[in-house]
């Protein structure tokens, strides 16, 4: 206490420290202050979105962005190949087939992309054959109802709409400008939405509905199959005519989707007995797989098949065991899945595992026949006549030639 | 205002001591002349509220409200509508009495205090001789709506925030009381009118360049009344980041349009306080007071109406300065704000007193010495406004950015 009350001797600078907050102040006033007065006096950095712009905001940003999608229908080979892509469905794509006569052999009612669902993550762009859906610019997604961002590429007054045929060897493709074909579209975004139906109308919508029926419009592909398998017959010899012929079964999209460059090389290989599978081209569906089994079944029997049998002779095949006591029909073989065929000819086996076969066990043996082609249904010698018979059964439907 | 009724009572043919009519001519008086002012103080509100928002962006490089009419002018309109059409939230653990009055508390403080400002020559609503006192004791009443508001919000933020604004106001208070009391000692009255009369039209005239003292007495002044009026570098009170919003936290609606209203209101108060008091008011250069009282006619009438636009124009700078500094300054801690009115702000207006007192005995005996520090003190502030000019557009050119006040609105 007595230390603090006696007369203290100012430090040196007291002063200064007093007055040193005041001259700091005057200095940060004076510099802060003609900064804050000087960026009144410019032009603002912001630009005024929308409606200020010298030019629209998408023509602004990079190339690459990855906005609204954009399909060039004229150059979309309907190989859905970005509808399969799309990780959550927002795309989607009806195909209706033609016989490629007297209309095109692929033909799209619907293309459409569901933008208000869509998350722009570009996986579908990425597998598209010919660079026709593209991520536009646009990214303006106002509208004042949320159905209106569907963006309907094929226009329901053009439907159905073809196809594009890639010209074969064909690197580069006419492209509509990047954005077009989207900004028209979304100028009917601000169009009053179609209002929604009543209980009524959805139920009579609901009783016209074809579930499961056949298309009017649209291909019978076993009809079509059994056209092909007797041109196929034909020119059984010649194996760049029946590439040909099994070309016609394929979608035709060149998508490369099978794992061949293009349709001709998935075909050719086929022809070439090079590939068993009928299941590989995506595009074409379930269609294309019925088409190609019946032309290859037929090649092995060398009988067209009727065509009334394969469907009554499905429901039957489901289970083996019917399918051995009934030996009438088409073979298992073209019935059942790989996973089931491979089941039912191992129990053909004599499942010694001796190694006889040439393969290293009866699995071995099995798989190579059920999927690697393997022709030759005489190797089992354990099994002998028996497993001959039941192999030729399965495989072909026939009666095992004699040895 | 008074006398100006009477006036008008004449003219019409009576006598206003014996015609049974004055009384209720000057209740009528009373009820539009408060509406008027009430409303004046609204709008200047409102349209402050929209100019601090234009100008706040163009400081930040930004272009702010722009849509709703002519260069967004009557964003304000649209923002007082939606305020207004809000539902008006009560907290129910809020003290329901108190917190529903207490906006009222500041409106009427708020409001009381423009019976005292002048806006020109004879535009007043009442020129008491205790005009600076009394505008001094009714701002205390805003202090008691936002004590009442925080406390009454049952919300620890409010609370926080009313303290903090107690604190704060009733500290400056002090220095700001001091300070004017430097325009008046010069004036020797306390009487908003007559303090501007005793000043001139020409800045040499003004209480501000009088003296080393009274252009101190102004800063002083001038940060005061920024903290008792809750803005930034003082917004304590409603520190957003740290207090949510402060004592109206809980307001919504109407009421918490009344701080809103009360906050840019006084912007207009503390500025045209300070013009009053050191900047010569709505004195016109070249035209003394007396020859103003006795023009007559068409010529009355402009002088008028020019006495009216120099002081809103004075006026309307400082309300720039305000938001201007808003837009510069960060907020201060509590600390810092409490250090500089006690360390700083109270003991040097108590010394400016002292330099006033002795400084009016000098001029008195030697006028000359009064001419030529007025005139010394005008050319220092000329030079300081040069230098700041020339060193913002020196800002701007160092940039690479060229001088541009008009385009992007
Ligand atoms: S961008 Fe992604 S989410 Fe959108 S459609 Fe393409 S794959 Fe689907
Ligand atoms: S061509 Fe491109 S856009 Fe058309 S279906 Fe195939 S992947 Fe989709
Ligand atoms: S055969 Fe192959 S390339 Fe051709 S459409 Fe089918 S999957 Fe695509």
């Amino acid at each position: 206490m007595a230390e603090q009350l006696a007369p203290q001797r100012q430090a040196p600078g007291a002063f200064d420290s007093y007055t040193k907050p005041v001259r700091d102040t005057a200095k940060s006033f004076w510099e802060g202050m003609s900064i804050t007065l000087s960026y009144m006096f410019r032009k603002p950095m912001t630009t005024q979105y929308p409606d200020r712009m010298s030019v629209p905001v998408s023509q602004t940003i990079p190339a690459r962005y990855r906005g609204f999608l954009e399909v060039d229908m004229d150059i979309c080979t309907a190989c859905q190949a970005c509808e399969r892509a799309c990780p959550i469905a927002v795309i989607n794509i009806d195909i209706v087939k033609g016989d490629g006569k007297s209309r095109p052999k692929l033909n799209m009612e619907r293309f459409d992309i569901d933008i208000g669902k869509c998350m722009y993550c570009g996986l579908c762009v990425e597998p598209c054959p010919t660079g026709a859906i593209q991520h536009t610019r646009e990214f303006e997604g106002a509208t004042m109802n949320f159905n209106n961002l569907t963006l309907r590429f094929v226009p329901p007054a053009a439907a159905p709409w073809p196809a594009y045929k890639v010209p074969k060897g064909s690197e580069a493709f006419p492209r509509r400008p990047l954005g077009e074909i989207t900004r028209n579209l979304m100028h009917a975004w601000d169009a009053p939405p179609p209002p929604f139906p009543t209980d009524a109308e959805i139920a009579e919508l609901d009783k016209k509905a074809d579930h499961g029926k056949p298309k009017v419009a649209g291909l019978d592909p076993a009809a079509m199959g059994r056209q092909l398998a007797a041109k196929a017959l034909e020119v059984k010899a010649d194996k760049p005519k029946l590439q040909k012929v099994l070309e016609e079964a394929m979608a035709g999209t060149d998508c490369g989707d099978c794992g061949y460059p293009d349709c001709f090389g998935y075909s050719d290989a086929i022809a070439q007995g090079k590939e068993s599978s009928t299941e590989k081209c995506a595009p074409g569906g379930a269609d294309s797989k019925a088409m190609l089994e019946t032309i290859l079944v037929s090649l092995k029997t060398g009988v067209v098949p009727g065509p009334a049998q394969p469907d009554a002779a499905k429901p039957e095949a489901a289970s083996p065991a019917a399918a051995e006591a009934k030996p009438s029909g088409p073979p298992l073989a073209q019935t059942l899945s790989k996973e089931e065929l491979y089941k039912v000819v191992l129990e053909a086996m004599a499942g010694t595992d001796c190694g006889d076969c040439e393969y290293p066990d009866c699995d071995g043996y099995t798989k190579g026949i059920v999927y690697e082609g393997q022709k030759d249904l005489d190797r089992c010698a354990p099994g002998g006549e028996d497993s001959r018979a039941k192999l030729y059964e399965i495989m072909l439907g026939t009666k095992p030639p004699p040895k | 205002m008074q006398a100006f009724l009477d006036s008008l009572i004449r003219n019409a043919g009576h006598d206003p001591a014996t015609w049974p009519w004055t009384q209720f001519v000057y209740l009528a008086a009373m009820g539009a002349v408060s509406f008027a002012v009430i409303n004046f103080a609204a709008i200047t509100a409102g349209i402050f509220s929209w100019a601090e928002r234009r100008v706040a962006a163009r400081m930040q490089s930004r272009v702010g409200p722009n849509r709703v009419g002519p260069g967004g002018f009557l964003q304000w309109v649209a923002d007082a509508v939606k305020l207004l059409l809000k539902e008006d939230l009560v907290p129910d653990e809020a003290d329901q009495f108190l917190f529903r009055i207490a906006p009222y508390f500041m409106m009427v403080g708020f409001a009381c205090v423009f019976v005292c400002l002048p806006f020109s020559h004879r535009l007043i609503v009442a020129d008491m001789n205790v005009g600076i006192f009394y505008i001094l004791a009714v701002t205390a009443l805003i202090v008691v709506g936002i004590i009442m508001s925080g406390w009454s919000s049952n919300s620890k933020w409010s609370l926080f925030g009313a303290i903090r604004s107690a604190a704060q106001i009733i500290s400056y208070e002090i220095p700001a009381g001091m300070a004017l009391m430097i325009p008046v000692m010069l004036a020797g009255t306390l009487s908003t009118q007559g303090i501007i009369r005793a000043q001139g039209g020409w800045p040499w005239q003004w209480y501000v360049f009088n003296n080393p003292a009274a252009l101190v007495a102004f800063l002083i002044y001038f940060i005061s009344a920024l903290a008792e009026g809750n803005r930034t570098p003082f917004d304590l009170p409603e520190a957003e980041s740290e207090l949510v919003s402060g004592y109206n936290t809980e307001y919504s609606g109407m009421r918490f349009s009344y701080f809103f209203l009360v906050e840019w209101g006084n912007m207009w108060i503390m500025s045209a306080l300070a013009s009053t008091m050191f900047f010569g008011g709505w004195q016109i250069p070249g035209l003394s007071p007396e020859h103003f009282d006795a023009l007559t006619g068409g010529v009355a009438v402009l002088a008028e109406v020019a006495s009216l636009a120099i002081f809103a124009f004075k006026t309307l700078i400082f309300v720039f300065i305000v938001m201007w500094l808003r837009w510069t300054l960060p907020r201060i801690r509590v600390d810092q704000m409490m250090n500089m009115c006690w360390k700083y702000l109270v003991p040097a207006s108590f010394a400016g007193v002292l330099f006033v007192g002795v400084w009016m005995l000098i001029v008195h005996a030697a006028p000359w010495i009064g001419l030529v520090m007025r005139l010394g003190l005008t050319a220092a502030g000329a030079l300081g406004v040069t230098l700041f000019a020339l060193r913002t557009l020196k800002n701007i050119r160092d940039t690479g950015d060229k001088f541009d006040f008009t385009s992007n609105w």
